[in-house]
């Protein structure tokens, strides 16, 4: 068949349609650096090449959900991640604060109700003024930032296509890719029609109201948790463990702790399909799921059903295969050397889609504000990805440092580690009558290296706070004499 | 239709004033009195105010600009004043888009470059 060309219409295109696209001349590119993404990583990179003088360009471009959600300037960690998880989790807490504020001698005679909305509304309201401080910096610092989609077409040539369509064509020296990670779908019928992910709640136009919660990930549980916590009936369904690639007994903990309060669990399921049943916001879905030990099948209605099933690095459609970037076909990820580099030499990669780097907002920063200062400044650091901190901010906080105690064994083999543990009972927890056998420290320490403290975990209020203390410590050496020998605060749950 | 200047003094002046423009994007300027001279008591007002004028006509069209006395240096230093209070304003000059968390404060509002990103970006 023969089809008819319009050439004058897109001269652009026509670059790409023709030919291969000529190799830009060195020392005529448009820019010194262009950061494709705009999240944790890459506007750490960006401000930091800024410093330096260097003209640098930030693509930023968030491909909306199948439910419709768009967000800002600043990533998945200020938009829907970290800052919104946390502010609902602490809205979560404040309403347990309310309950066991009457046993401490407050009274107030009206039922204490949650609103969705207004808390949606004020989270929304913070992470626009972060989306706006991003852009302002941006442009006090002369870094460009155009919203598009930017997508790798040639040796130093990146296409920038904004969400009007229009295309513009733009060359460097260096590229740090920072595409970051969206979430995973299901693959079954009604998944993208009907469920909603991460990307959809944080900005939810109305109550999700009874929650099926698909995932063990610590995105499942910490949404789980607080959505649990607002008042709403949740249920999680899971396929396997909780919280893979953490410490099994502080997961098993996690998870126990948050049946007791309220969380109902279905293990060893999952979904098929998703119907619905009736439209609304929210509507009533129909979930239909099947055992994975067995042929048993299982329907449930919900209101509302969230996908927390795992992440996928944004890499497969930028283009990569024109520049010659090398992936991890399977998972997407990006293998770099210990310096961020790609197979390619002057492209780079950070944050959540580098390959055996954790996935996390500092952990991306610090690589980002790293590298930058290794290319423009004459720095040697590289970036120290050992004995990273982390908590996850279910009801009951986790935060560790280090090796699980399962990770320990395997490592240094059982005999040569020590493990020392303790429940621990919160002072603010005994007057309104909380549990006293839940919260929970352990350590794990090398016998063979002077008792060296090797893995850190706690499980309590506060846990991050508690952890970033002991994360300084383990990466000054720290071994149970010292800890030992280091006075307690009291009363405070930090002490034990 | 282009945009729009309206001079208001005080807090209840400028709330009666924004609800009279419900619908149509609002930008304000947030300065100390001016005393009989002209001259504002709070010198980054006077610098930033030329700024701000130069980048007006990139307003969008149908806007208006509201340039809001806020009261004299004793009335803004009281740490319960209204607009601090309620529009959570924390420093004068302030130039912010009405209904939005997009905002500029002291010297942000001398840099042309912001101003203008303020009046013509999303």
């Amino acid at each position: 068949s023969v089809q008819a060309h319009k050439e004058e219409d897109n001269p652009e295109k026509k670059m790409e349609v023709n030919g291969p696209t000529p190799m830009p001349v060195p020392n005529s590119y448009d820019y010194d650096l262009i950061v494709i993404g705009g999240g944790s990583g890459g506007l750490a990179a960006a401000k930091e090449a800024a410093k330096y003088d260097k003209k640098v360009m930030v693509l930023d471009f968030v491909t909306p959900t199948p439910q419709g959600s768009s967000w800002g300037l600043g990533g998945t960690c200020v938009n829907v991640g970290c800052i919104p998880k946390k502010l609902m989790h602490q809205a979560a807490l404040l309403g347990q604060a309310l309950q066991d504020s009457r046993k401490f001698g407050w009274h107030f005679t009206e039922d204490v109700k949650h609103n969705w909305m207004t808390m949606t509304e004020s989270v929304q309201n913070y992470i626009g003024s972060l989306n706006w401080g991003y852009r302002v910096t941006l442009r006090d610092k002369k870094v460009t930032f155009e919203n598009a989609y930017g997508e790798f077409i040639g040796p130093h040539t990146v296409k920038a296509t904004n969400k009007k369509g229009v295309e513009k064509l733009y060359t460097a020296e260096r590229f740090i890719i920072a595409t970051g990670e969206r979430p995973r779908y299901l693959g079954v019928p009604g998944d993208k029609e009907y469920c909603i992910s991460s990307d959809d709640l944080f900005s939810l136009p109305y109550c999700p109201g009874k929650t099926l919660v698909v995932g063990a990930s610590y995105v499942a549980l910490e949404c789980a948790g607080f959505l649990a916590g607002l008042g709403l009936d949740v249920t999680v369904m899971v396929r396997s463990i909780l919280l893979r690639g953490f410490d099994q007994d502080m997961a098993n903990k996690i998870g126990e702790y948050m049946k007791e309060h309220g969380v109902n669990f279905i293990r060893e399921f999952v979904p098929i399909k998703v119907e619905q049943v009736k439209e609304g916001t929210p509507g009533i879905l129909k979930v239909t799921a099947k055992s994975t030990t067995g042929n048993q099948i299982i329907e449930g209605e919900y209101n509302t059903v969230l996908l927390a099933i795992g992440r996928d690095p944004c890499t497969r459609k930028i283009g990569l295969d024109k520049v010659g970037v090398k992936i991890n076909e399977k998972t997407g990820k990006i293998p770099v050397n210990d310096e961020e580099q790609t197979n390619v030499p002057y492209i780079y990669a950070v944050g959540d889609i580098l390959q055996d780097k954790l996935e996390l907002t500092p952990v991306a920063i610090q690589a980002g504000r790293l590298l930058v200062q290794r290319l423009y400044a004459g720095a040697t650091t590289k970036c120290d990805y050992v004995n990273v901190p982390t908590t996850v901010f279910t009801p009951l906080e986790y935060g560790a440092c280090g090796y699980s105690e399962e990770a320990a064994m395997e490592k240094f083999g059982e005999e040569n580690i020590e493990v020392y543990h303790s429940h621990f009972w919160p002072l603010e927890w005994t007057v309104p009558s909380r549990d006293n056998n839940k919260c929970y420290a352990k350590i794990i320490c090398n016998i063979r290296d002077n008792e060296r403290v090797i893995g850190f975990h706690v499980l309590g209020p506060n846990a991050g706070e508690v952890t970033q203390g002991f994360a300084a410590a383990i990466k000054c050496g720290l071994t149970k004499e010292q800890l030992d020998s280091t006075v307690g605060i009291h009363p405070v749950c930090a002490e034990v | 239709m282009g945009w729009e200047e309206v001079q208001v003094r005080g807090y209840p002046e400028f709330v009666r004033t924004v609800q009279g423009y419900h619908g149509r994007p609002i930008f304000a300027l947030f300065c100390g009195d001016k005393d009989a001279e002209g001259r504002s008591w709070c010198p980054d007002c006077v610098t930033a105010e030329p700024v701000v004028r130069k980048e007006l006509h990139n307003l969008p069209d149908e806007s208006i600009f509201i340039y809001c006395l806020v009261g004299d240096r004793a009335y803004w230093k009281d740490p319960n004043n209204e607009f601090r209070k309620n529009l959570k304003l924390t420093g004068v000059p302030t130039l912010l888009k009405y209904g939005t968390p997009q905002k500029l404060v002291e010297e942000e509002c001398f840099k042309a470059e912001l101003v203008r990103m303020l009046f013509t970006e999303d």
